[in-house]
């Protein structure tokens, strides 16, 4: 899995995973997620639409990612999942927690 | 009704990991057109659960030997994954999910979620999983 992380101009940061987030991959978003937060920026967006898979670990990462980004006073939303990371979403009850957004763009839009 | 497609994988891991698995499965749906996207997405993530808790816990810190067999009929896939690890002692038949704010405890609860079949025997020195989900029509 690769990791781009660029600051998007309305104040947030768009985390870009490619490829699959599951128990060897999920530490690269710890990292990069600790590395954002410590730089400051801590209103974060993880862009999945070109994430193929998610399976259980990848979601326990995410979800201390959120904490990690709320804990610095901001936030972690997802956008674009595909199919396969909805479903995941579904049938762990994580719809509400993890609303997904269309866009990475638009995640912030109505703040 | 065509002849049932199977396939017989031995991992070792580490150095094999699930990423091994979906790499394995993506040379399989090559060869079986009849699962649909969604009875493939669905047969993977649980496999996918299943092999994760397998390498981590079955000997960890150590190497775990597995042998996977899949079978795709025209109406049904199966997994048999035998392992050389520790005998388990996990919930399959009960459990709820945990708190939205819980970072583990989900996939052997998510695999269940996907599957119509999901049976653990110890045979001898050896774990046997067998997980099956009915193709949809």
């Amino acid at each position: 899995m690769e990791i781009t992380a660029h600051d998007a101009d309305a104040g947030f940061t768009i985390l870009r995973l490619v490829g699959r987030l599951n128990m060897v991959t999920a530490r690269q978003l710890r990292s990069s997620v600790a590395e954002a937060v410590a730089e400051g920026r801590s209103r974060l967006v993880v862009d999945l639409a070109q994430t193929e898979s998610m399976d259980s670990s990848g979601l326990g990462v995410l979800i201390n990612s959120l904490k990690v980004a709320r804990q610095a006073g901001g936030d972690l939303r997802i956008a674009a999942p595909n199919e396969q990371v909805k479903l995941v979403l579904q049938l762990t009850n994580m719809e509400r927690l993890f609303h997904a957004h269309p866009s990475a763009e638009v995640a912030y839009q109505n703040d | 009704m065509t002849d049932a497609l199977r396939r017989t994988y031995v991992l070792e891991s580490p150095p094999d990991d699930v990423e091994t698995v979906h790499d394995l499965l993506a040379s399989l749906w090559s060869e079986a057109p009849q699962v649909t996207n969604g009875d493939r997405i669905r047969f993977e993530t649980a496999l996918i659960e299943l092999a994760a808790n397998v390498m981590t816990y079955a000997v960890p810190g150590g190497t775990v030997e597995c042998t996977l067999l899949i079978e795709v009929t025209d109406v049904r896939i199966i997994a048999t994954l035998t392992d050389s690890g520790y005998e388990a002692d996990i919930p399959l038949t009960d459990g709820r999910m945990p708190g939205e704010l819980q970072e583990a405890g989900r996939g052997l609860l998510l695999m269940r979620a996907l599957v119509d079949e999901i049976e653990y025997t110890r045979e001898g020195d050896l774990n046997r999983w067998r997980i099956a989900r009915n193709l949809a029509e």
